[in-house]
């Protein structure tokens, strides 16, 4: 979760008395927000934990957390690269609907294999994404209005193509949102040793791709952090994912097919955020359109790629959405939008544009999830648990910002 | 100064018309390298019209540009940047969510065989520049936003020789500067002749345009109003120029052509 570090202002140690306090505290501002948030997730699952009784992170529970929210999770990726560049995207609940239709059909009534259905799913999400990234990049128009307008447009095609709820979906294609990677490796006392291997592996990777990012630094004699800074970082990381990995290797099912999905959606988003040129332009284009247009970036040709990819994720959301229910209907996806954009601000996107992370998004994802399932453990009801979140993302807003405003940046 | 070798940049008789309003007409411009050529005058005198064509922004209605004693055009910023002609803009173009070395290698970021970005030679690189200029900013890793807008000023035009450029076009540099930040892009000014690069200066403010240039080209009315060596004119001199106001003296029109 964390290859998209980079951007992260790292403030080397030692090197500059003229700094003020308040500049020193700023200066951890970018890591400092990541952490924040991820301590009130960490909070978060502990209070729930102890106010559930411990029910929050059984096995099953945890395993579930990922297969409720996977659609929150895929959306929240693109709908951060969509803030970021300074924009909105109101459609994609209605996307997310009109898609599933599509692809509900194709296999009952057109007899399409599911993997068939999958790529049609996806190639349709790319489609209404250049249908509204060209409106937003080429004609001009505010994505708001562009969104918003794709929501009843969406939402009204999802109505003529799912008439009446389309059941009977093939099981494979279910098992894409309710499946979990079979156990061919069998049990190690009880524990699924395939999602153990998953674990080992994450943390291999992970450990490996740090390594080699502290030797680049290394390479070109530029600061680097202090070496205990970067084991505790690492042995953070490792002992987070040993946790979540033993747990669900005692689920019923092992590893949730989606969580593979939205583990590989994750990891390459934030090195496309984080790493690449197109990811750099995003920020560029966030933080000043104009001054990114005369440096030379083709911002209109972002902005068009940004909606193209959304739609391409919301397509994915839609076969998520629809493999998880069994079934097409036309109010699927309602106020997948509201979720997607509370995400993304709870995981410390600025409203402005310019600032905002995968990973935060993410993690502002689970945050939500976490809260719905451990207030339906708890049976609050659902028009309490409705306000509860709202205040939760009031708060994480008016946090973010007032934090900023005592550091002086904003 | 140099009149004898060939000009840097060389522009004859540039006219620009918008609509009715005539903003240039018939202007010459010579630029040398090692040398820093301010372009003064009042509001409206033509100055950044005349900059913008440097840097490919504008293009002139009438005129001949050469560039090293080569008849050219620059149609297209691209086209300024290929000719090796950076541009610092009045209205910074920076980006204050990225940190530095972002900011300087924005919109030609150098990547990996990968295809991805190569931050670590970017930051190095970065560093060297900053270096070259004398800057003061500690780290290529701090956030524009919390820099001074003298730091700032010298990220954009540290910016200015990522790619090697040979004339740097600086529009008011030094509008809406402390004295010490002003002083402080003066010297970066100055580190930028020493590189051996052509500098074009606009500028309102007199002091600090005798303090860094070699010649002072006045514009007034979108007409050249006279050249004056920044050694040996006086302020009078040039602020009559600039003003149109009555003057004992001619103005010794010289190192032109």
């Amino acid at each position: 979760m964390s290859t998209d570090t980079n951007l992260a202002p790292a403030m080397p140690s030692g090197e500059k008395p003229r700094l003020s306090i308040g500049e020193r505290m700023s200066g951890l501002g970018g890591n400092a927000r990541q952490y924040g948030i991820f301590a009130a997730l960490i909070v978060i699952v502990l209070l729930f934990q102890v106010l559930t009784d411990g029910k929050l992170l059984l096995a099953n529970n945890v395993a579930a957390l990922f297969q409720q929210n996977a659609y929150v999770m895929i959306l929240a990726i693109g709908m951060v690269m969509v803030i970021v560049a300074g924009h909105i995207d109101l459609s994609v609940g209605s996307v997310v609907a009109f898609i599933g239709g599509v692809v509900a059909v194709s296999m009952r009534d057109w007899g399409l294999p599911w993997l068939v259905a999958v790529l049609l799913g996806l190639a349709i999400g790319c489609v209404v994404g250049a249908w509204q990234g060209f409106w937003v990049a080429y004609v001009g128009i505010p994505a708001f209005i562009v969104t918003l307008a794709g929501m009843l447009v969406f939402r009204g095609l999802a109505l003529v193509v799912v008439g009446e709820t389309i059941a009977g979906l093939p099981s494979t294609f279910i098992k894409i949102s309710k499946g979990s990677l079979p156990n061919f490796l069998g049990f190690a006392n009880n524990m699924d040793v395939v999602t153990i291997a998953i674990g080992v592996l994450a943390v291999a990777a992970f450990v490996f791709s740090q390594l080699r990012a502290r030797a680049q630094l290394r390479k070109h004699e530029l600061h680097v952090e202090s070496l205990g800074a970067f084991v505790a970082k690492i042995v953070g990381v490792a002992l987070l994912v040993g946790i979540l990995t033993v747990i669900l290797s005692l689920s019923a099912g092992g590893t949730p097919i989606v969580l593979v999905i939205v583990g590989a959606l994750v990891v390459a988003y934030s090195f496309l955020m984080g790493r690449t040129v197109f990811g750099r332009h995003i920020y560029a284009i966030g933080g000043n359109r104009l001054a990114a247009g005369l440096s030379g970036v083709n911002t209109k040709r972002v902005d068009f790629w940004i909606f193209v990819n959304m739609g391409l994720l919301a397509g994915a959301a839609a076969i998520v959405t629809t493999s998880r229910a069994g079934a097409a209907i036309a109010a699927a996806g309602q106020n997948y939008e509201l979720d997607a954009i509370a995400a993304c601000f709870i995981g410390g996107a600025a409203v402005t544009g310019g600032i905002g992370r995968v990973a935060g998004a993410i993690v502002g994802a689970l945050i939500m999830g976490v809260l719905n399932m451990g207030l339906s453990i708890m049976s609050v009801d659902p028009s309490w648990q409705m306000a509860i979140k709202g205040l939760v993302l009031l708060l994480a807003v008016a946090f973010d910002l007032i934090n900023k405003r005592r550091a002086g940046t904003s | 100064m140099s009149a004898t070798t060939t000009p840097l940049l060389s522009m004859r008789g540039i006219s620009k018309s918008f609509g009715a309003v005539e903003a240039l007409v018939g202007v010459d411009l010579d630029v040398h390298a090692h040398e820093v050529v301010a372009l003064v005058g009042d509001n409206g005198a033509g100055k950044s019209t005349l900059a913008k064509m440097v840097s490919g922004v504008l293009n002139p209605d009438a005129g001949l540009i050469e560039f090293d004693g080569e008849p050219t055009t620059i149609p297209t910023p691209a086209a300024a940047h290929a000719l090796g002609v950076a541009t610092v803009f009045q209205d910074l173009a920076l980006c204050d969510n990225l940190d530095v070395t972002s900011n300087l290698f924005l919109g030609r970021e150098l990547k990996r065989s990968g295809g991805y970005r190569d931050d670590e030679r970017m930051e190095a690189m970065a560093r060297k520049v900053l270096d070259d200029l004398n800057s003061r900013i500690p780290s290529a890793r701090t956030p524009l936003s919390w820099l001074s807008a003298g730091q700032r000023q010298a990220v954009a035009i540290a910016r200015t020789l990522i790619g090697e450029p040979r004339l740097v076009v600086l529009d008011e540099p030094t509008a809406a500067l402390s004295v010490a930040q002003t002083a402080e892009v003066l010297m970066h000014i100055e580190r930028l002749r020493e590189l051996g690069l052509g500098v074009i200066l606009i500028s309102h403010n007199m002091t600090d345009v005798r303090a860094v240039s070699d010649r002072i080209v006045v514009l007034r009315h979108g007409r050249n109003n006279g050249v004056f060596d920044a050694a040996s004119s006086s302020h009078e001199e040039v602020l009559a120029a600039i003003t149109g106001a009555p003057t004992l003296r001619r103005p010794r029109l010289h190192a032109l052509g």
